[in-house]
């Protein structure tokens, strides 16, 4: 009696436990802003089921206490041979009586018993019990899917996908709002300015050299994109023309988007290296002007080429 | 005592099917090895369409799975399946016909992948010819085992059987329902389900491949070498009970694990993690069985190589049945999916599992058929260490790539950028766990030789007994024991077993796969999304032929870290006249479901044709392979018109009689997208007509349709 109880309601219990972990660590994730968290989650979905194992164990402990006490009022009621039937203590260690009880295997040297009488090309069948906590395990999981899908489909407690992500954008933008309040950095197109200071501009260089150098030729050339370094251009040349073109592309030219890669302060710091470095030199195999000629109100350089000047195209 | 029957085992066809397994194995291996190679140095594709990774990574996955182990199944179905019914197999014509037949079909795959012609399913390649093909050989196969079972001089079936009567019925399903295709010519067609119901019913079929394939047949092949080999009786018929019944009827349901966070529907996806959760037990249970039935004989392990390749074989299974359900919770799956650690999990499965297991039964098979010793104990003993090391040197490099990446993936700083924005960063940081992942296949490659040579060296010694003579009782009449098991009473049926079974396999499917084509709020409509132009619908089936799905997904899930990198998630209504849908398993290369123009990572026509012909120009320092020949090929339209015809059959709202002008369309769209391309420097005449025209109109419909303003311009 007392084993089948332990066996069959507890597994409910930890079932009970598990989900409640899992719905911690799906909540956890869709909270999280850095993979840390993420990974944080999932552990804690992990470190929920070993919890919830040892719960089983220690409400196990619990109830033979309660066993135990009706063990005794039994002896006190009915004298000391129903006591001793009742109890029939189990021999062995510790640990030896957790395995026999778990796992109900019989000893190999008892096999006899259970050794079913057919035989197949040889091969015999004990009948061994199914492993206590095998059957346990397959309780547990049965409960924490039951508890998951009422949890997020048949109650909607639970966040869909799509709310878990718009959740965590929102988190995510709170989280940046709060960092970028702190900075200094906040230049945009309509605040941008030519830096010429060498140092930002070698900067520059290395933002160029990394991401545009496959479009533009290593020298703004052109190529697969538009040539750098004449006075044509076909989306304005002024730096706060060419920062915008950076942080927002031409989608449907193929120019991409960098606002979401490249800082503002690179952006600036590569626009200028292309007006200050590159625009206006006349490297080889330049690609022929594209869009309009562009003058800045106080320019003093003359356009480097005519269009159509060049010949030589391509990369 | 009653009259005897005598009778013959055939032990021909077992040494067939184990000669072609060890064969194919190696082949498979081989190619394995290659590809994995080619994502060290791509230029080891030798500049050939054909050995290409995308080409004949499907030629590797196909051939372990389908010549390796299901030539491993059916060597021991063949030698265990007459001996526990006491009869010999029912028609050994059939026998040979499956043999035959079934190498014909590997011939067939191992031409046409590397041809390119596939339908993109994974696991499921092959073209309709081929599928039919297999259908042919399946049945025979079939047959001839039911009508040696109804044969049989056994009253009741042994749990072996109940595993490979599973095995069959629900493998026939599956094959059946992931190839209802259309045909379009004899070596193209198109599925009947588009986008989202045609990756539920992949995955569906995907999954249960694995189950029905890899694990019932050879759970089945354990439960008959397990107790032979170590000489001991099965631990518990009751475990086997619950277990079997428990794992056949929960597998089918947990294909939506493949797909979670995907434009899969929530539900479906909560039911494939669910299912997930509930097969620890039922697996364990096959574990365990195995394991235990060593009770007794542990001390024989160390001196006998095949229990050792059965115990490594069956703990490696308990490793992947309990890591599979731990990568179906979302929250784990969020990190692993799309990575590498989804390579060292099947891997451990495969190599372990079902490796281990087929070395182990055919140690123990070949001295046993050739009545000898075998060759070499020390010999197999080696095999065993390099390959039990070399599965540790691939599975770890494979899990510390996969979290190392999704890691480099996920990481923001704190003013709200991507760590690593160019995805290439993530690829070129692996490179020294895939030189680790090869050096780990290639010893266990190197096993693999160890033990052909130790089999061919035993059969030399021996000599082979081509039918063993046997004899049993006929079949008495049966009479019921009082108190005998309610199991019993159906292990005697084998007919009705079957139909239970199949009843078992069934439910989970219709209940996934029915509400997701017949209720329309599953897949919300977008009006935006149009089908594709008759050239980016030859562009689609270039990037198929090419295998470009199995570098790069179509699928930006709903997470920061992924709106961020690609652009806005991927939602189910975009893909309704996807055919097949190419949401890919594995991103060795960025998702390109955002690639389109208009977009935010769009590029230009040129960048596109120029990074195709060489992708370091463009990307510096990128692990994919060059594809010069696409701007060499013609475009072939001759069958344009009949896949607009097929599709517009299936559904797909071409106007009418659109066939009769979709050429004339194709070469307009053509001429338009040489002409952008020739305008940013690419010099080739007949640029219009090259292939290489129409993948990049696809590259750059795709993910656009609901982008307005892009379709307008486009137009």
């Amino acid at each position: 009696m007392k084993n089948n109880f332990r066996t069959k309601v507890l597994p409910v219990f930890a079932a009970a436990l598990l989900p409640a972990g899992a719905a911690t660590a799906q909540s956890a994730a869709a909270a999280s802003s850095g993979i840390f968290t993420e990974l944080f989650a999932s552990t804690t979905l992990i470190a929920t089921a070993i919890l919830a194992l040892a719960a089983v164990i220690a409400i196990t402990q619990l109830l033979n206490s309660v066993v135990k006490v009706q063990q005794l009022k039994i002896y006190q009621a009915h004298g000391i041979e129903a006591y001793l039937e009742e109890v029939k203590k189990e021999e062995g260690s510790l640990w030896e009586r957790l395995i026999k009880r778990w796992t109900k295997a019989v000893p190999v040297g008892k096999e006899q018993d259970v050794l079913l009488d057919h035989n197949y090309d040889g091969i015999r069948e004990l009948d061994n019990s199914l492993p206590p906590w095998w059957v346990a395990l397959f309780y547990v999981t049965i409960g924490f899917s039951l508890i998951y899908m009422t949890y997020y489909h048949f109650t909607g407690a639970g966040p869909s996908s799509k709310e878990e992500y718009e959740y965590q954008m929102a988190k995510a933008e709170e989280a940046k709002e709060a960092y970028l309040a702190r900075q200094a950095n906040k230049v945009d197109e309509n605040t941008v300015t030519i830096l010429e200071d060498e140092k930002e501009l070698a900067l520059g260089k290395a933002v160029y050299d990394a991401n545009c150098v496959a479009c533009h030729g290593m020298a703004g050339e052109g190529g697969v994109g538009p040539n750098m370094t004449d006075d044509y251009w076909i989306h304005g040349g002024s730096v706060k023309d060419v920062f915008k073109i950076i942080k927002n592309g031409v989608l449907e030219k193929g120019m991409q988007a960098w606002g979401n890669q490249l800082r503002p302060a690179d952006m600036q710091r590569v626009a200028s290296y292309i007006l200050v470095k590159l625009h206006g030199t006349n490297p080889p195999n330049a690609k022929e002007p594209q869009g309009q000629l562009y003058q800045p109100e106080a320019s003093q350089e003359q356009p480097a080429e005519a269009p159509g000047g060049s010949e030589t195209q391509g990369n | 005592m009653a009259q005897v029957d005598k009778f013959q085992y055939d032990n021909d066809i077992v040494r067939k099917f184990l000669i072609a397994s060890v064969v194919f194995g190696i082949i498979g291996m081989i190619v394995g090895l290659w590809v994995a190679l080619q994502l060290i140095w791509p230029d080891l594709n030798f500049g050939i369409p054909f050995t290409t990774f995308g080409r004949i990574r499907p030629l590797h996955t196909n051939a372990v799975i389908f010549a390796f182990v299901g030539n491993g199944i059916f060597m021991g179905v063949y030698y265990s399946l007459p001996r526990l019914l006491k009869t010999p197999m029912w028609s050994k014509a059939l026998s040979n016909f499956h043999f035959w037949g079934w190498q014909a079909i590997i011939l067939a795959a191992a031409v046409t992948l590397p041809l390119g012609i596939t339908s993109a399913h994974e696991y499921a390649e092959l073209e309709w010819p081929i599928d039919l093909a297999i259908a042919v050989v399946w049945i025979a196969f079939g047959l001839n085992m039911f009508m040696t079972i109804l044969k049989r001089r056994e009253q009741h079936l042994y749990v072996a059987i109940w595993f490979y009567i599973a095995t069959w019925v629900t493998v026939t399903m599956l094959h059946v329902g992931n190839n209802i295709e259309v045909p379009v010519s004899l070596w193209k067609s198109y599925p009947v389900a588009a986008g989202v119901q045609d990756a539920l019913i992949q995955w569906w079929y995907g999954h249960n491949a694995v189950a029905f394939f890899l694990t019932t047949p050879y759970l089945g092949l354990m439960y008959y070498f397990m107790p032979k080999a170590a000489n001991r009786p099965v631990y518990s018929y009751r475990l086997s009970i619950i277990h079997f019944w428990a794992l056949i009827f929960i597998y089918i349901w947990a294909g939506p694990h493949h797909l979670l966070y995907t434009s899969l529907p929530d539900w479906a996806q909560s039911l494939g993690t669910v299912f997930s959760v509930m097969l620890i037990a039922p697996s364990w249970g096959g574990m365990l069985n195995g394991l235990l039935t060593l009770r007794g004989a542990w001390d024989r392990v160390r001196q006998d190589p095949v229990l050792k390749f059965l115990v490594v074989a069956i703990t490696a299974y308990g490793m992947a049945t309990f890591e599979g359900p731990m990568l179906s919770v979302k929250s784990v799956n969020a990190i692993s999916h799309y990575t590498d650690w989804t390579i060292g999990h099947v891997h451990v499965g495969a190599l372990g599992w079902n490796g281990f297991l087929t070395f182990g039964i055919m140690y123990w098979l070949i001295p046993r058929m050739y009545r000898t010793k075998l060759y070499s104990t020390q010999l197999a003993n080696t095999h065993f260490w390099i390959g039990t090391l070399g599965i540790l040197f691939y599975a770890i490099p494979m899990y510390w790539s996969g979290w190392t990446q999704a890691l480099m993936w996920k990481q923001f700083t704190p003013d709200g950028y991507l760590k690593y924005a160019n995805f290439l960063e993530t690829v070129t940081q692996l490179r020294w766990f895939y030189i680790a992942r090869a050096l780990g296949g290639l010893m266990f490659l190197s096993g693999v030789f160890i033990m052909a040579y130790n089999l061919i060296k035993t059969a030399r010694a021996g000599s082979f007994l081509a039918h063993e003579d046997a004899e049993a009782p006929p079949l008495a009449a049966h009479v019921t024991h009082k108190g005998e098991y309610w199991h019993k009473w159906i292990e005697r049926r084998p007919v009705p077993f079957l139909l239970v079974s199949l009843v078992a396999v069934v439910i989970g499917g219709i209940i996934e796969i029915f509400p997701m084509a017949l209720i329309k709020s599953n897949v919300p409509k977008i009006e935006s999304v149009a089908p594709y132009t008759p050239l980016e619908l030859e562009g689609r089936d270039i990037y198929i032929r090419e295998g470009c799905m199995g570098c790069h997904s179509q699928m930006v899930r709903p997470f920061r870290s992924e709106t961020e990198r690609y652009g806005e998630y991927s939602k189910s209504g975009e893909y309704i006249y996807d055919r097949p849908f190419l949401w890919g398993s594995k991103r060795t290369g960025p998702d390109l479901h955002r690639e389109g123009r208009g977009n935010k990572n769009s590029k230009s026509d040129a960048w596109h044709y120029n990074h195709m012909v060489v992708p370091q120009t463009m990307s510096p320092g990128s692990i994919m392979p060059a594809y010069p020949w696409l701007a060499k090929n013609e475009l072939n339209t001759s069958r344009t018109a009949d896949k607009i015809k097929v599709l517009k059959m299936l559904g797909t709202p071409y106007p009418q009689g659109y066939e009769q002008i979709a050429v004339q369309d194709l070469q307009k769209q053509a001429a338009q997208i040489a002409e952008s391309m020739r305008k940013d420097g690419v010099q080739d005449d007949k640029l219009e007509q090259r292939e290489i025209v129409a993948l990049v109109a696809y590259l750059q419909r795709l993910g656009t349709d609901i982008i307005p303003k892009a379709r307008a311009e486009s137009k």
